[in-house]
């Protein structure tokens, strides 16, 4: 903890903050994702935290015990010292993030596949040759029959 | 004797496939929306990942006891992917099942 408020005394401590800084960057990256890919994943939050919360608890669990019994450690000097029991701030912030992450690809490829879906569709019907887009001077009655149904 | 992180891993993969295809049933299995997110956030994963677990200077650094010591790509503990999976796979299938039952009751 106080490591951690050592860190903002002076540029040298940023390293404390390369962890979180991390996490930032992931939320900033796919950020346009939510807005130009139309994502809609922040602006349905009780649907978002409904889907998220039961991941977040059983990742953290699953970490506190991985750390408990030292599957991985992490390095002081590159997160805070910030701490819940055992699990790293980061760790959580981690468990928020990534899900969140991975929520706003799942809904932006939605909407590719959408617009590729209504492109495909537009082409075709353009394409078809149906009776209201024959031409009005089209022969009635064509060489071949012109009944090919 | 199997480390124990790749255990728990497998067993990680196989509790959430089995809770889709037989709990949760949200059909992303069946979406190719669902494939095309989960490729590029395992794709996105090499590089976060890879940033936490880089030998030169690691944030995160295991015991080399738990793990099966296969580091790819960079130095990513492979486990590390089916971690991935697991926790990506799982905030789907409840994302899609929230919104399957959301169109059931639209109409």
């Amino acid at each position: 903890m106080i490591a951690a408020w050592d860190g903002l005394a002076g540029w040298h401590g940023f390293s404390h903050w390369e962890y979180l800084a991390l996490m930032g960057a992931c939320v900033l990256i796919t950020l346009p994702l939510e807005f130009v890919f139309s994502a809609r994943v922040y602006r349905r939050l009780p649907l978002l935290l409904k889907s998220l919360l039961p991941v977040v608890v059983v990742f953290a669990v699953w970490d506190i015990v991985a750390i408990a019994r030292d599957h991985w450690t992490y390095d002081p000097r590159f997160v805070t010292g910030i701490d819940l029991g055992i699990l790293p701030l980061e760790e959580l912030v981690f468990f928020l993030v990534i899900p969140v992450c991975a929520l706003l690809s799942y809904e932006a490829v939605g909407t590719v596949i959408g617009w590729t879906k209504r492109h495909t569709t537009r082409r075709t019907i353009a394409d078809r040759p149906t009776r209201t887009a024959r031409p009005i001077h089209a022969d009635p009655h064509p060489p071949d029959g012109g009944d090919n149904r | 004797m199997t480390p124990e992180y790749t255990v728990w891993t497998v067993i990680g993969m196989l509790v959430v496939i089995g809770l889709e295809l037989f709990v949760v049933r949200s059909g992303i299995f069946r979406r190719a929306q669902y494939w095309c997110a989960l490729a590029i956030c395992l794709g996105f994963q090499c590089l976060v990942d890879g940033w936490l677990t880089k030998l030169s200077d690691p944030i995160v650094i295991y015991n080399p006891e738990e793990f099966l010591g296969i580091r790819f790509p960079f130095d990513i503990p492979i486990e590390d992917f089916g971690f991935g999976f697991a926790m990506i796979t799982a905030v789907l299938m409840l994302w899609q099942r929230a919104l399957n039952h959301r169109t059931e009751e639209a109409p």
